[in-house]
């Protein structure tokens, strides 16, 4: 729809290679100078399930998926029902099925989308080692006018070590795909590749929050596999290695959560990654690590909840256990990335900030970004690194829970003499000596509070953009939409401002109560069922009169057309 | 290493154990508010301490062996001296410490003369029966200390609050 | 140069009074450990006790060196992660019967096989005595003074040293509290053994199991032989009576530590996104 972006899905069941056919694309459009982005939906099987890639590739940086698909190559339709309802095409789009495999079923075909044949199956069975998926990415790359010479550069990377027959097999039918689609109707092109110069990375939001942390100074990881956090921990299993650090698979979250209180006390900048049921695992050792004071980062990729719930697909709905979590009165941090470059700068910040709070810190990642993967402008480069604030050797009478003006004390590390204590999850007086009285409990509990309500977070705290009277605050992945959206909106002269809020805790009121300087209506975009986070800004900030809120469950992405529609509405 | 060396190593041993195990229950049961008791132990703790001193003494110019906490030779698991941890109680009276105190110091007597019936080296034979002498001084004094003490009545342990909850 | 006299075992005990009933068995368990780090005879900075919760959990703040007394059921994931973080230090993980074997029975199991250089020490009495005296993963089935299980739990008990050598555990002792050099002895033998130690201490509760005073005619000394094999331990384990005490077991498989090498950097790394 917008004429700088080209979006393509990818569908397939019973291995018929549409991730792999997806990523091939998405490396080719980096390869000639795009930006993009590709997210995934599967099913649950382990093999052979339903899949689609999904992606959007552009001429300008973009953070969002789009209205519609441009276009949709099917290699089979089995299972697309599942999945239809995320697949929205309009009347202009474009979908290209195989005859062998039937009719464009009834979920597909009430978009009213034109349809094309491409006998895919037939084609590739006319080459030896020919597979279905490189017909159809020919077809596609021809279709969008991508380079060919960019996807066939990627294959002979990618496919180049299985052999040279796999590779002439693969090159082959590419090609007899894009002969094919010749015959085909014509859909949206990509405009020219923009030569901006501007150096490109092609990362997803899991490994980027894995860079992020490893840029910060974590040289400990404890990790217990869970989708869609595993990538987190399988990309940084190698690259702590090659940094002098360590990751150990943990017995299960309990065991994960506690070995990184272990290994933060021993000195050592730690964390892991999780998702939601394992969140709720370890939330009685993060109030250990709040009490304790022990800095730590844990990066929950949110998915579908409540239990195990949709674990391959995306929701926003983690929130309210990571802010409400925890037991007694704990003041620890949350924050959350905006876009899957930011899930790097999100969790470098976060590493510095709990370093430097000596506090458990929660980055809300989720699904759409962490499995997601993007071609991004290379993320700017933080100051942020992991600087605990230690005790000198031998420090004379040393407290380790001195009670301070900022609320943080120097922590001593195992290794530094005269100063051993016993870190606690007793109350305890300053020494760290258990006692349950008032005084030693009101004293700790205000130090503990006011380390995180005194410190001074800075412009990190949200991504503001634009000035109007009217705001749309969000979080997280629907962030994406909402800044698409407002430049849409602006295109039809409606300015809106956004405020997209990347510490979540501890809540800044009065940065807040800045932000909204002069706003008389503001629009709240989340993607939870229970209006989670437009609950939980009611219950920490001041806001305008008129409130409206965008809020749906997982696993359907915000679009930004809903968004706009919203601020028309209100304009009128 | 000679056996007079290695038997003055144990007589220190056994003083130190005994003295530091008296410490132990004394602050044991001053956390449990049995002040009267924790005063007793401090000076059983106290009058072990005289005794390290002086047997130390008797030890000045000698190269003692340096043996681990597992490598002394007892009759026992412990130094003879040594409060049994087990027989303690946090409402223990006056009686029932010297009452264990009265048996240390017989198991501190009955080593010593074990040894100076039983050992070859007449230096050890000497020092252990002057050691086993002054233990049974000790005895006497003792004796004489706990018929002074009436018996408690026998529900000397009733607590009437239940124990607390903790962590 | 000023040569400094090694530390005693007085100087790895703090001054924090211990909140145990005088009488517990956890006394001598304190200063059995405090022996031990004596001949053990690195500085008291290098060494890190980690302990749960429970009785005997309170342990370390008796102690003169790095704690950390965590919550219930995890010491051993929080040694194993000091020791994984930060190998240069002597970690010990202490605690009790129910701490390690019920709440924390998991990660027993696994850091029995997962073996990494740590000691830990359980203080078994058969009973949780700071809720006030329930039945413990080791309380036989048939007691019956718990108002929880006011007719036994009628649950078979499980049997320590024979689940640690089950699950790969390789080096495996028990103690008695009512002789703490060897228990000292025992511990240090464990510190100094590679991999994951087991020192299970028969330490009486004199509170709620005041019959195991007992135990001291109850325990008996092992011929001193420790098996190497698992086979053979397990076959003397299946017939042993809990009182046992000595080195059960030293096997030789070798500690788990991850690699750590260290050839790249950052830059490396991000080099890797570039497209």
């Amino acid at each position: 729809m917008a004429g700088y972006s080209v979006s393509v899905a990818l569908t397939g069941s019973g291995g018929a290679g549409a991730m792999t056919a997806g990523q091939i694309l998405l490396d080719a459009a980096s390869k000639a100078g795009y930006y993009g982005l590709m997210t995934r939906s599967m099913g649950p099987q382990i093999r052979g399930g339903e899949a689609a890639a999904l992606l959007r590739i552009s001429s300008r940086p973009i953070s969002s998926l789009d209205d519609h698909y441009d276009l949709l190559v099917a290699f089979d339709w089995g299972n697309i029902n599942r999945f239809a309802a995320e697949l929205p095409l309009a009347a202009g789009s474009l979908v290209i099925g195989d005859p062998e495999q039937g009719e464009v079923p009834e979920p597909i075909a009430k978009f009213g989308a034109r349809a094309a044949e491409l006998p895919m199956k037939a084609m590739a069975a006319e080459i030896p080692g020919g597979r279905i998926n490189m017909i159809g990415l020919g077809a596609a790359a021809v279709l969008i006018g991508l380079p060919l010479d960019a996807v066939l550069s990627v294959l002979s990377a990618q496919l180049g070590r299985k052999g040279e027959e796999v590779l002439a097999a693969a090159t082959q039918a590419l090609k007899a795909g894009a002969e094919g689609a010749k015959m085909l109707p014509e859909v949206a092109k990509l405009p020219a590749a923009p030569v901006d110069g501007v150096k490109r990375w092609n990362i997803s939001g899991n490994e980027a929050a894995g860079l992020g942390a490893l840029k910060a100074g974590i040289r400990f990881v404890a990790a217990y596999p869970i989708t869609p956090g595993t990538e987190v921990l399988e990309y940084m299993a190698p690259s702590l290695d090659k940094l002098g650090g360590a990751l150990v698979q943990a017995e299960d979250e309990l065991a994960s959560i506690n070995m990184v209180i272990g290994g933060s006390f021993a000195g050592i900048p730690s964390m892991t990654a999780t998702s939601g049921p394992g969140l709720a695992l370890m939330t009685e050792s993060l109030g250990l690590a709040v009490a304790s004071e022990t800095p730590l980062v844990v990066v929950d990729v949110m998915r579908g909840g409540p239990s195990t719930g949709i674990p391959t697909k995306s929701e926003q709905s983690d929130l309210n256990i990571a802010v409400y979590g925890l037991h007694g009165d704990a003041p620890h941090l949350v924050t959350a990335p905006n876009s899957i470059g930011d899930c790097l700068s999100t969790t470098q910040w976060t590493v510095y900030l709990a370093e430097a709070l000596q506090t458990p810190a929660i980055v809300l990642s989720d699904q759409a970004m962490g499995q997601a993967r993007a071609l991004i402008a290379r993320p700017d480069d933080l100051p942020y690194v992991a600087n605990r604030l230690v005790a000198k050797d031998n420090a004379e009478g040393y407290l380790r829970y001195a009670v301070t003006e900022s609320g943080v004390s120097p922590m001593a590390i195992p290794g530094s003499p005269g100063n051993n204590y016993v870190a606690d999850g007793l109350e305890h007086n300053e020494r760290g000596t258990p006692s349950s009285q008032a005084s030693d409990h009101h004293a700790q509990l205000d130090k503990r509070d006011r380390k995180l309500a005194k410190f001074a977070y800075g412009e990190m705290w949200a991504d503001i953009e634009g000035d109007a009277d009217v705001a749309v605050i969000t979080w997280g992945s629907c962030t994406g939409p909402v800044q698409e959206a407002l430049i849409r909106a602006a295109e039809k002269g409606i300015k809106a401002k956004m405020i997209s809020l990347r510490l979540i805790l501890p809540a800044l009121p009065e940065m807040m109560a800045a932000a909204l300087k002069g706003v008389k209506k503001v629009l709240i975009v989340e993607q939870s069922h229970s209006e989670q986070f437009y609950k939980f800004l009611r219950a920490h900030y001041d806001l305008p009169a008129e409130v409206a809120v965008i809020a749906h469950p997982g696993p359907l992405p915000i679009r930004p057309a809903e968004i706009v529609n919203r601020l028309v509405a209100w304009k009128k | 290493m000679s056996e007079f060396a290695n038997f003055m190593a144990h007589a220190i041993a056994l003083e130190m154990e005994a003295a530091e195990r008296y410490d132990e229950l004394a602050d044991a049961m001053a956390v449990h508010h049995n002040d009267e008791v924790a005063e007793l132990f401090r000076k059983l703790a106290h009058y072990s301490r005289l005794h390290h001193a002086e047997v130390k003494d008797h030890a000045k110019d000698l190269v003692l062996p340096q043996l681990k906490p597992w490598e002394y030779q007892w009759h026992g698991t412990e130094g003879p001296e040594a409060a049994p941890v087990e027989r303690t109680h946090y409402m223990m009276t006056p009686y029932h410490c010297l009452h264990m105190a009265l048996q240390n110091e017989k198991r501190g007597y009955q080593y010593y003369a074990d040894l100076a019936y039983k050992s070859a080296d007449p230096e050890v034979k000497r020092l252990a029966k002057q050691f086993a002498e002054e233990e049974s001084e000790h005895v006497v004094m003792l004796e004489k200390w706990v018929a002074d003490l009436k018996e408690p009545e026998p529900n000397w342990d009733l607590d009437l609050d239940p124990p607390v909850v903790s962590d | 140069m000023n040569v400094q006299a090694p530390l005693t075992h007085q100087d790895f005990k703090s001054d924090v009074k211990p909140i145990w009933c005088p009488g517990c068995g956890d006394f001598s368990v304190l200063s059995a450990v405090t022996k031990a780090l004596a001949e053990h005879g690195r500085p008291r900075e290098q060494v890190a006790f980690i302990s749960g919760i429970g009785c005997s959990s309170r342990i370390p703040a008796y102690t003169k060196v790095y704690g950390f007394h965590g919550v219930h059921g995890r010491a051993l994931a929080i040694a194993a992660g000091v020791k994984l973080a930060r190998p240069d230090l002597t970690v010990l993980a202490a605690g009790g019967d129910g701490d390690g074997l019920s709440i924390g029975g998991n990660h027993f199991m696994h850091a029995c096989r997962r073996n990494v250089d740590m000691t830990y020490v359980v203080m078994d009495n058969q009973v949780y005595g700071m809720t006030k005296g329930q039945a413990s993963p080791t309380t036989a089935p048939d007691w019956c003074n718990s108002k929880l299980t006011p007719e036994g739990t009628g649950i078979s008990p499980v049997e320590p040293v024979r689940l640690a050598l089950a699950a790969g555990c390789n080096f495996i002792a028990r103690g008695f509290a009512g002789n703490p050099n060897e228990v000292a002895r025992l511990i240090l033998e464990g510190i100094n053994h590679p991999g994951f130690s087991l020192i299970q201490v028969l330490s009486p509760c004199v509170t709620y199991r005041p019959e195991q005073r007992d135990w001291k005619q109850a325990v008996h000394a092992s011929d001193g032989n420790p098996s190497q094999l698992v086979a053979e331990a397990m076959h003397r384990l299946a017939s042993d009576d809990g009182f046992t005490t000595g080195v059960l077991f030293a096997g030789n498989r070798q500690a788990f530590m991850p690699p750590r090498r260290g050839l790249g950097s950052i830059a490396e790394l991000e080099r890797k996104f570039a497209s």
